[in-house]
């Protein structure tokens, strides 16, 4: 808890924790796009970009990570100071899953080849999900560079349309599979490829939530989204 | 808020130092075994507030109160104002022990004040408040040494004794730390801890994180104002007034 005195210190650090969270965020949706870009064209080139990003990520969660620390260490701050605090700490991990999501893209980008990448409807509807997908993080990452609760308090409903876009894609690669129109190996990744963007879809929702406790005191309940439908239903 | 049981209940209390306002329409329940924290900005009458808890402030020429207070169900400005401090201890920001008087001697003034002369029964007082005060180890041989020769963060807790062997109900601290080292401190902190079983206390610190620490419940106050009153947890998480926010954040000082 500073006193005046002490605030311009902390009042630095809390500028400098905002300039690098704002970074790793642009970062991480940099790997996202970049990674479905090369997925989509098969572009090594781009996905090899993807594992440098993932990397830089990395390092700056690390360098977030002790800022808060030291922030927290030698402040004690309280009220929306620490929800700030405690927030980036939390959601550095969230942008760095979703960069490792990115980089797990990538690789799978590298397994492909013209004969196993898949046919225009898939790809369609990857480039779908991943539209979605990517508008999600954007979306959570505007809200907490403009400290805007509003923008997310609906991001779950979002969500509910990447899962249910996930379930739909994951049926008919199956049946592709089955009915011998789309090779188990390609299929198999592509099962991948979707699970990786829900989970993306998950930690942006995620960044959602915390950023509607940072700016106002309040937990958002976690709801199942079949509850969530039964509640309202459309 | 909703207060469980509340041991003192302060309704419409103004207090003035001759025509000087320093708190205004104050309305405050303190729970009953538990630790409530005051803070706030120099002179924005916390000491004062605490000061009419015990009918203190009456004690300063010129000074004047109005407004009740409450201790269970009786008015404590229709009692006897000396019944008042028996049931109502306080220990000071500066440990203040009686300079001439043993360490022993210390803790059964008030007693002996009372009328108590059996030696038996001061001697099981001494030591029970002494070990209540987590004292106890430390002084138990040199009990006829001065008072005046222990550290400054046992003289505190001598002072802690002294208002302890009383047996008051509520015990009030007025920055009770802030002549003390972080580790005399701590013990106190520890000590607060260990007093809310049997006592109700009220601590008015300067030092916002040890309101966090000791406090169940913690009262923002501002220019003669009780601001808000919570939870401690959530004033310091999320405080609902901007003027808490921007004193706990530094933000005014």
């Amino acid at each position: 808890m500073p006193q005046a005195a002490e605030r311009k210190a902390l009042q630095k650090g809390l500028q400098k924790l905002n300039e690098n969270m704002v970074t790793l965020a642009e970062l991480s949706e940099l790997a996202i796009r970049k990674a479905i870009d090369s997925l989509t064209r098969l572009d090594g080139e781009v996905a090899r970009e993807v594992f440098t990003i993932d990397q830089e990520v990395y390092g700056l969660q690390l360098e977030i990570e002790h800022t808060c620390v030291d922030l927290i260490a030698l402040h004690a701050p309280v009220a929306r100071d620490l929800r700030t605090i405690t927030t980036s700490l939390k959601i550095t991990t969230d942008l760095d899953r979703i960069g490792r999501y990115a980089k797990d893209l990538g690789e799978l980008t590298l397994q492909f080849s013209p004969s196993t990448r898949g046919t225009e409807p898939e790809l369609t509807r990857i480039r779908e999900m991943a539209d979605r997908t990517i508008q999600m993080v954007d979306t959570a990452i505007d809200a907490f560079v403009k400290h805007d609760a509003e923008s997310v308090r609906d991001i779950m409903h979002v969500d509910d349309a990447v899962d249910r876009m996930h379930d739909e894609n994951f049926n008919e690669l199956v049946r592709r599979m089955t009915e011998g129109s789309l090779k188990i190996e390609t299929g198999a990744r592509y099962i991948l490829v979707n699970r990786y963007l829900e989970r993306i879809a998950d930690h942006a929702v995620n960044i959602g939530m915390r950023v509607v406790y940072m700016v106002t005191g309040d937990w958002l309940p976690r709801e199942r989204a079949a509850d969530r439908a039964k509640r309202n239903p459309k | 808020m909703t207060i469980l049981a509340a041991k003192i209940r302060v309704e419409k209390l103004s207090a003035w130092y001759g025509t000087k306002l320093a708190i205004e329409d104050i309305n405050l329940e303190l729970e009953e075994h538990a630790v409530s924290g005051i803070i706030g900005p120099s002179g924005c009458g916390k000491s004062t507030l605490i000061r009419c808890l015990n009918r203190m402030h009456e004690t300063i020429p010129k000074a004047r109160v109005e407004g009740k207070v409450h201790l269970d169900q009786d008015d404590i400005y229709e009692l006897p104002a000396v019944s008042v401090r028996r049931r109502i201890g306080m220990v000071f920001q500066k440990p203040n022990p009686f300079p001439t008087m043993s360490i022993y001697d210390n803790v059964a003034a008030g007693l002996r004040l009372n009328g108590e002369r059996d030696r038996d029964k001061l001697d099981a007082a001494v030591l029970a408040s002494l070990k209540q005060a987590a004292l106890w180890d430390e002084v138990k041989d040199s009990l006829d040494k001065s008072g005046a020769s222990l550290s400054g963060g046992q003289q505190q807790r001598l002072c802690i004794a002294r208002a302890l062997a009383v047996k008051p109900e509520v015990v009030l601290m007025d920055e009770p730390c802030s002549a003390l080292d972080p580790i005399a401190t701590a013990k106190i902190e520890d000590l607060i801890f260990d007093l809310k079983k049997d006592y109700t206390v009220v601590i008015v610190t300067h030092n916002m994180q040890q309101a966090a620490r000791v406090a169940e419940t913690t009262a923002f106050m501002y220019l003669g104002h009780v601001i808000e009153v919570g939870a401690t947890r959530e004033l310091f998480e999320r405080p609902k007034e901007t003027l808490t926010e921007s004193y706990i954040t530094g933000r005014f000082g």
